[in-house]
């Protein structure tokens, strides 16, 4: 039993992360727009900040890293959160511009293939490709069993999850949130209306990328490591995949993906008997991620729970999408 | 110093040639269908696996070229038709195929690397002896490869400014509306660019596996975005213009390497194809006419 529950908690911990993950890029695609294709940077330049800001100075023979500040974890986290921020708005200043929609996704995964190579390159940074290790745990003190930790960790994650999930939720209800779906839907009328798209554009793409930035602090506060594997390109198709499944656009729907994907999906494999030679079920579950990304790209563009319109309007008996109006336009 | 930059640009022209080849193929569909299309490094290394199978079934040497991009043209076509066209049917714009192209990568890299056991597989062809050449140090291998991508270079300005398909394959990528209008059959024409843009991907994956002299699911993987950007750097639709950038990419891809290292040189390609992707014309949101539609 004490296996399971151990399982169960981790599970929880890797469930609360990636909801923070989808919530940032719910928040950045379903909301504003904006494919983020370069998510996985974002998280992943949180859990390096974390990770040396919580370290002792680099002794440069074992590992090499910069910083390395021996800060108590909760700065980390606040330093990971603003990492995320700053880079996403560096990256958002040069990137986020007019251009076409295929164009700035492809620029953002290829700013994801840009930062592995730089990481993996310049060795000083954050150790190149061997990675970060040995970063302590938190309340590593306390007088906790090994699974009551896993446990107070995962409730820790789910914590924060709660948190952001009320953020986003509040700041999409709230004029802003009405501002970026009507930059979403119509650009050119936002803009004639006098809502500063870009400033709009960038501010939700640093919010998300502070989420994301969080959720790569508390991730390698968990794993205790972190390396150049654990943030391939393709990771950010996962998170993708989730709130295509469970709904672009709406943030329950994106804790449903979550949990569909991630958690239940990629874990079933783990049960099943083994198939083929080792490592092959690994290849699969990538196929499935691609077969799952197509299939929602055809059948379900809008996902499993789509985006609520207008509650008020439904109450009220009114249709949810008002019929053309009949009246011409008089020739001037 | 001076000699270390003149080896540099020769293996920079060596490298021009192998992503020529593949650039070539990019512009044209690109050029025509408007779809950026990211699976097409997935569709060469399945033509590199199929020239390799055929290698090692005793078929060699120049064989393999002609198989790999038939096998190219012939995965291509079936995308192409089978899922490229039925998406844009049901009302995928440019994001929605990039994105199917995507998934698709996926689905095709992932598979690749099932079945070849996530093994790589030596795959050495043709003699590799270095012999000098004025300051730079070739082998045969690479010289032969050089040829190829001159050789497809005049065959394709051939195929399009002397023969009656090649004027209805510009006529497309200029302004599809119009060439229908014309009474070019727009339904066989694209037909014709899945079988060209895809023989061409085919055939660069044999010569990209020729010049590495091994196969694994990982090849070309970080080759396809040199591609994209010396084909939309060149302009899409120009065969001549993908060459020359590629030519760009190539000798500053390898110069970099010489003087720094192989990251940054990776780096570097990137770094070339994000710029050319903010500043190309036909970038800004619905640009210049025939750019903002798919053509399938």
């Amino acid at each position: 039993m004490t296996a399971w529950s151990y399982y169960i908690a981790t599970l929880t911990v890797y469930f609360g992360v990636d909801v923070l993950a989808a919530l940032s890029v719910n928040l950045q695609f379903g909301f504003a727009g904006v494919v983020n294709f370069g998510f996985i940077v974002f998280q992943s330049v949180g859990a390096y900040i974390a990770a040396v800001v919580v370290l002792g100075p680099s002794s440069g023979t074992f590992q090499q890293y910069v910083f390395g500040a021996r800060l108590p974890f909760g700065v980390a986290l606040l330093l990971a959160t603003a990492a995320g921020a700053v880079l996403s708005l560096a990256v958002g200043l040069f990137s986020l511009r007019n251009i076409r929609s295929d164009y700035q996704a492809a620029i953002l995964l290829i700013i994801s293939l840009i930062a592995t190579q730089v990481v993996q390159g310049y060795v000083p940074l954050f150790n190149g490709s061997n990675g970060i290790t040995g970063v302590p745990r938190p309340f590593g003190s306390l007088p906790l069993s090994l699974q009551g930790y896993e446990w107070a960790y995962a409730g820790w994650v789910l914590l924060f999850c709660a948190v952001a999930y009320a953020l986003v939720t509040w700041l999409s209800r709230s004029p802003w949130g009405r501002a970026l779906r009507a930059m979403r839907d119509q650009e050119d009328a936002a803009a004639a209306l006098g809502l500063n798209v870009t400033a709009l554009r960038l501010q939700v793409f640093v919010i998300g990328g502070a989420i994301a930035g969080l959720s790569g602090g508390l991730l390698v506060e968990y794993i205790g490591a972190w390396s150049p594997d654990a943030w391939g390109y393709a990771e950010t198709f996962v998170i993708f995949t989730s709130i295509f499944v469970g709904g672009v656009g709406n943030y329950r729907g994106a804790v449903l993906g979550v949990l569909l994907v991630p958690i239940v999906f990629l874990e079933l494999p783990r049960f099943l008997p083994q198939v083929g030679y080792p490592g092959l079920m690994d290849s699969m579950e990538w196929i499935a991620i691609g077969a799952i990304w197509m299939l929602c790209l055809y059948v379900r563009p809008q996902g499993i729970l789509p985006e609520r319109r207008n509650r008020a309007r439904r109450a009220s008996g009114k249709a949810a999408i008002p019929a053309e109006p009949a009246e011409q336009m008089e020739p001037a | 110093m001076w000699s270390t930059f003149v080896s540099a640009v020769g293996f920079g022209v060596v490298l021009a040639s192998i992503i020529s080849v593949a650039a070539m193929g990019f512009t044209i569909q690109f050029g025509l269908t408007n779809v950026l299309n990211l699976s097409f490094g997935a569709v060469m290394t399945v033509a590199a696996f199929v020239a390799y199978l055929a290698n090692s079934h005793g078929v060699g040497g120049w064989s393999d070229l002609a198989i790999g991009g038939v096998a190219g043209a012939a995965l291509t076509l079936l995308l192409g038709r089978g899922i490229f066209k039925p998406y844009a049917r049901r009302g995928a714009q440019l994001f929605e195929m990039m994105m199917v192209t995507l998934g698709l990568s996926l689905i095709i890299d992932y598979a690749v690397q099932a079945i070849s056991h996530n093994n790589i597989y030596q795959y050495a062809v043709l003699p590799s002896r270095p012999f000098q050449l004025g300051a730079i140090l070739i082998t045969h291998t690479q010289l032969i490869i050089v040829f190829i991508s001159i050789g497809v270079l005049v065959g394709l300005l051939a195929l399009l400014r002397l023969t009656k398909v090649g004027k209805a394959l510009r006529a497309m990528a200029a302004d599809p509306d119009l060439a229908r209008a014309c009474g070019i059959r727009t339904g066989q024409i694209v037909v014709v660019t899945w079988l060209l843009s895809g023989f061409l991907c085919g055939l660069a994956g044999v010569v990209y596996i020729i010049n590495t002299q091994s196969v694994g699911y990982t090849t070309g993987e970080l080759f396809l975005p040199l591609v994209v950007a010396a084909a939309i750097l060149g302009g899409a639709g120009s065969p001549l213009g993908a060459v020359l950038a590629s030519l760009i990419m190539g000798i500053v891809t390898e110069v970099v390497s010489a003087f720094g290292s192989d990251s940054y040189s990776t780096v570097a390609g990137f770094g070339i194809l994000v710029l050319v992707l903010l500043s190309r014309p036909g970038s800004v949101r619905g640009g210049q006419a025939g750019h903002t539609q798919l053509t399938l």
